[in-house]
């Protein structure tokens, strides 16, 4: 019998990306996967067809993480087709890219809304439905809640707060018996990374990752998979860093490969 | 009030847009709509009309007219 066999995963964000890598990581450990989308819904039939070839149920729901009324919506459709949730991954992220100055309320009400808020949200109807089954909540950050990086202010100070969010969750849900951690990266290789990259506000990721290659979805997922097995049990508000040292090792970026 | 007229009124609340500028060979960065005044128009146009404009289709449209003519369809299909 595979270790998640008979769960249930909520993963916000799941047709693609990093999303999509966790999905894929829990199922194959036999988790069943709720994949909530919001724009690009090919990428997440496909993703359910991946799912669906692991041998585990999958669910397709579509869902603005900037919408309230659209969360309550998911949890409501989660909670009539199966009634229970062991995993929530708070994974949907958006952002505007804008210098500081440039950062309008609505641009700043959005980012905040759909990297913050949402797992507030989502956190409280999750908690209704993991009660008495050992429920895990993860969350996935980003380096840019604590350096900075070009036009990177919004979704920078949003990934501070769900960090934040993710602490006072870990404490307040002990009694619920859910643990609650994060997962941060710096760079992955998506197709987020590649517009920045286009964009010309994000260049020789390889060269200054001290690993030598990126940092990859599956990555990310390991990591995830990790905290949401018991084996993790005593892990709590933490933000785990998947990033091959690059936030230890800053001078990287300046020295030649093999130098000493 | 017709679906392009419709449209228009949702557009021109999201992003500020002036109706009048709205021609179907414009495009939003003509309009001077940014990608977050699109997604929340296309947003908006779903709830609506009670459809769905998945990005892999808007990525389609070359102009205002595009955006129209889909919306048009899928209110068509509906019945």
């Amino acid at each position: 019998m595979k270790p998640m066999q008979g769960k249930l995963a909520l993963i916000t964000g799941s047709g693609r990306g990093i999303g999509k890598a966790i999905a894929l990581k829990l199922a194959s450990q036999g988790c069943d996967i709720v994949v909530n989308y919001f724009r690009r819904r090919e990428a997440a039939e496909q993703t359910a067809e991946e799912l669906k070839q692991l041998g585990v149920k999958t669910l397709l729901v579509k869902a603005n993480m900037g919408d309230s009324g659209k969360i309550r919506d998911m949890f409501d459709t989660i909670s009539s087709e199966f009634g229970y949730l062991d995993i929530f991954i708070g994974n949907a992220a958006s952002g505007v890219g804008r210098p500081i100055m440039e950062i309008d309320e609505k641009a700043w009400d959005w980012t905040l809304g759909i990297n913050a808020k949402a797992l507030l949200l989502c956190a409280q109807r999750a908690a209704g439905l993991m009660d008495g089954r050992n429920g895990k909540i993860v969350a996935i950050s980003s380096l840019g809640s604590q350096f900075v990086w070009p036009t990177y202010a919004a979704v920078g100070v949003s990934k501070a707060a769900l960090e934040a969010v993710t602490r006072y969750l870990s404490i307040e849900f002990v009694p619920k018996g859910i643990a609650v951690n994060a997962v941060s990266a710096s760079a992955v290789d998506t197709e987020a990374l590649k517009f920045y990259i286009r964009e010309g506000l994000v260049k020789d990721v390889k060269q200054t990752t001290p690993v030598g290659r990126m940092v990859t979805p599956e990555d990310v997922a390991n990591a995830v998979a990790f905290l949401c097995s018991e084996d993790a049990y005593m892990i709590r508000g933490q933000t785990i860093i998947v990033d091959g040292g690059t936030s230890v090792a800053p001078w990287s970026s300046v020295i030649e490969k093999g130098d000493s | 009030m017709t679906v392009e007229e419709q449209i228009k009124d949702i557009v021109s609340r999201i992003a500020h847009i002036d109706k009048s500028i709205m021609e179907r060979e414009s495009t939003f960065k003509e309009m001077k709509a940014d990608s977050l005044d699109v997604v929340q128009a296309l947003v908006a146009v779903e709830e609506q009309f009670d459809i769905e404009i998945p990005d892999e289709e808007a990525q389609k449209f070359r102009n205002f007219g595009d955006f129209v003519d889909f919306v048009q369809q899928e209110v068509e299909k509906k019945g």
